[in-house]
């Protein structure tokens, strides 16, 4: 029965099969840490607040499990922002262009001392 | 002394349970969880929607998650029960004991009385 499904959230799982559960500790990653200290930042500050987080989480729909879960809190972290006219949709990309550009080094020659110098 | 973990452990923690003024419901009612399914942020998980059980306990008053989700105040606040189910009313093919129970906090706008149960209070069994 299709109404069983209406409107139901990608996290609102219980009872569906689930399979094992992975419960190594993956640490966090760099970028991760950031993140998370942001979103931790603007909650304190009472920019964002949990419950909002998880509304935009839980829209992201079918996107939700392809995320990974700091990918996913992001995400809804920049739904609150633009909605919230902290940052504006133009602000963000001109700001990843720059971030983008700092990691944009050009290739390292081949080194000749490396090429010449084989033991 | 220097404050720690352990020092901390010791003080008691504070209740996060407030006041609840204006309960609808009192410990020992029976009720029913809403059989809707409306869109947008909703606290209530949809295996529990249309299921019967009885007020466990009063949790308090707290602002409506369901409305600080779209970043609003959350006002009017709404009184959060603990209700109790028989999980074998829950889940229909349940195999374990029969005594075996799920607690879950739920908001009042999403409980009505349990068809058949006079609003009252006193009852002790489990649902």
């Amino acid at each position: 029965m299709s109404e069983k499904a209406l409107n139901k959230g990608p996290h609102d799982m219980g009872g569906e099969a689930a399979g094992p559960i992975d419960t190594t500790d993956h640490g966090m990653k760099f970028w991760e840490k950031q993140a998370n200290a942001l979103r931790s930042t603007l909650s304190a500050k009472k920019v964002v607040r949990v419950d909002e987080l998880r509304r935009a989480a839980e829209d992201l729909g079918d996107q939700y499990y392809k995320l990974e879960y700091f990918e996913r809190t992001t995400a809804a972290l920049r739904t609150l922002l633009l909605e919230k006219g902290i940052i504006t949709e133009g602000e963000l990309r001109a700001q990843m262009a720059e971030v983008r550009a700092r990691f944009d080094v050009p290739k390292a020659p081949a080194s000749p001392v490396k090429n010449g110098m084989r033991r | 002394m220097t404050p720690g973990r352990r020092t901390q452990a010791r003080t008691p923690l504070p209740s996060t349970y407030t006041p609840a003024p204006g309960h609808r419901f009192s410990v020992g009612d029976r009720v029913a969880v809403k059989r809707t399914f409306p869109p947008g942020h909703r606290r209530t998980p949809y295996y529990i929607r249309g299921k019967r059980g009885v007020i466990e306990r009063i949790c308090g008053a707290f602002p409506n998650p369901e409305e600080l989700a779209y970043g609003f105040d959350g006002e009017p606040r709404k009184v959060l029960y603990r209700v109790r189910f028989a999980q074998n009313h829950v889940w229909e093919d349940y195999s374990g004991p029969t005594h075996d129970v799920i607690e879950m906090e739920i908001f009042e706008h999403w409980l009505e009385p349990a068809p058949g149960a006079a609003a009252r209070s006193g009852s002790d069994e489990p649902g």
